[in-house]
């Protein structure tokens, strides 16, 4: 036995180096594979590696544009505080109709639920393939992060938590292969599922070919699916093709988050809100304690 | 012993060296434009067992790799074990006949196994009916990818070369020691 082992050594390796790969690819799921344990201890070595360049990096680049590009400082400040007032007008607008709607939903008696509980965290490494969008963050379990958590920010959809360590998450964003969103056209509430296509665009599928899509158009989450709460911005549609036949209409959508300038995230880790308070929530984590103390008690 | 103990440790420590590698590779590579410019380190490591080990281990070394890239990656569960171990007995078969002989026409085969991967890994996708839209972005950043890859082979075939210098997994190496022992002992001419 053996004698043949030896004698078809060469061949028994070949074979399990084709079986292993094989067996390992998982037709059932497709999905990215999920952490084992000795999984958790490679990315618990290299997570602090890739948190130590990451804060490398922003220091140098900080140092650079704060001490070293300073060209267009001053009419970029008076560009900021010129769209800061508009954005303080807008929250005052926001917040008549969140009253509004309050008073609204008393009368039709239904329940509301305020809590939305989130986590901030930074981005420390991407995928190693430029093939796949994951991004990895610097908060996981140990912050309450569990998967299929949504991740946003004050753009709007950033993606969801596709697997977590003690320290760490991955999240697959919008851009990646993998992701899906249920999403609806703002203006004519047409329906579709939005899913990543490059590193700049997505695609909108299940689009009728008769449905009332327009450029420009702002897509937001239906809240369907169970992971994304209704009304975040998903992006806008920037290329429509309407073939002469078929039933689907092929829709270019450009997310409203800029991928490529994410550097912090939030993760929803509690129960969802109205998108109006979801804005507030971000405002008030943007202006910190001092913001949260000029606004007037509603 | 000492030559036998580094040789022992030779392909554990290559290992850690690439984790560590894989991790500057995805933080340093994660803002724009760099992330297009991401190169592939453990292709390189891949390339140089294909053809600097004995068949059983550079075989491990290149699953054992191969799962590291998956771990950093959002890759369908198999698809870099698949396309890894592809380039890697693609090489094998290549080394047996054609000659490799320095480290131009190593580079020069890197260029060619990346670009190999990429394709291998768009019809793995396509198979798994996951490469919807996927193929034009990749044939865009196939070359880019390939040159970067073969850029950076550049240092890292060296650093190989001088790491099996070091730690006896050259041959060479031991026989160069042996060497300067007898011209100690005043044997040489």
């Amino acid at each position: 036995m053996l004698r043949y082992i030896k004698e078809y050594r060469f061949y028994i390796i070949l074979f399990l180096f084709i079986l292993i790969p094989i067996i390992a690819i998982d037709t059932s799921t497709r999905a990215p594979r999920e952490y084992r344990l000795y999984d958790r201890v490679i990315v618990g070595i290299t997570s602090p590696v890739q948190t130590a360049i990451s804060w490398a990096l922003e220091i140098s680049v900080s140092f650079v544009n704060n001490y070293i590009f300073l060209f267009s400082t001053r009419s970029q400040n008076l560009e900021l505080i010129g769209e800061n007032r508009k954005l303080l007008n807008m929250i005052i607008n926001l917040r008549e109709t969140q009253e509004e709607n309050k008073r609204l939903r008393k009368l039709l008696n239904f329940k509301e639920s305020f809590s939305l509980e989130t986590v901030n965290a930074r981005v420390i490494a991407k995928d190693v393939s430029t093939e796949f969008r994951v991004i990895r963050i610097n908060r996981g379990e140990d912050n309450g992060i569990k998967k299929d958590m949504p991740v946003v920010n004050s753009e709007g959809v950033i993606g969801r938590v596709l697997r977590t360590t003690g320290k760490t998450a991955d999240i697959v964003t919008l851009l990646d292969l993998l992701s899906a969103v249920d999403s609806i056209v703002k203006r004519s509430r047409v329906r579709g599922i939005v899913e990543g296509m490059t590193d700049e665009v997505c695609h909108l599928k299940f689009a009728l070919r008769t449905d009332d899509i327009q450029n420009g158009d702002l897509l937001i989450s239906s809240g369907l699916g169970g992971v994304f709460p209704k009304g975040l911005p998903v992006g806008r549609v920037t290329d429509i093709v309407r073939q002469p036949y078929g039933i689907t209409q092929s829709v270019e959508v450009r997310p409203s988050v800029d991928f490529s300038k994410l550097e912090e995230v939030l993760v929803i880790t509690g129960k969802m809100d109205s998108p109006i308070h979801v804005a507030e929530q971000y405002q008030q984590q943007l202006t910190g304690p001092k913001g949260k103390k000029e606004e007037p008690e509603s | 012993m000492r030559p036998v103990v580094l040789k022992t440790l030779n392909a554990p420590i290559l290992v850690i060296i690439l984790t560590f590698l894989v991790a500057i590779q995805s933080s340093l590579f994660n803002s724009y434009p760099l992330m297009y410019l991401q190169p592939d380190v453990v292709l390189v490591a891949v390339v140089w067992s294909a053809l600097r080990r004995d068949f059983a281990e550079g075989g491990v070394l290149t699953l054992i790799l191969a799962n590291i890239a998956e771990i950093h990656s959002g890759a369908p569960q198999g698809l870099y074990l698949a396309c890894y171990m592809a380039v890697y007995l693609a090489i094998r078969i290549l080394s047996r006949f054609f000659l490799f002989p320095n480290l131009t026409s190593y580079i020069g085969l890197t260029l060619g196994a990346s670009i190999f991967w990429k394709l291998l890994s768009l019809f793995i996708l396509h198979l798994l009916g996951l490469s919807a839209n996927q193929w034009r972005h990749t044939l865009v950043l196939l070359l880019p990818g390939a040159v970067m890859v073969g850029i950076v082979s550049i240092w890292l075939f060296r650093f190989f070369e001088r790491f099996d210098w070091v730690t006896y997994k050259n041959p060479k190496a031991k026989h160069a020691d042996d060497d300067i022992l007898i011209d100690e002992e005043g044997w040489a001419e």
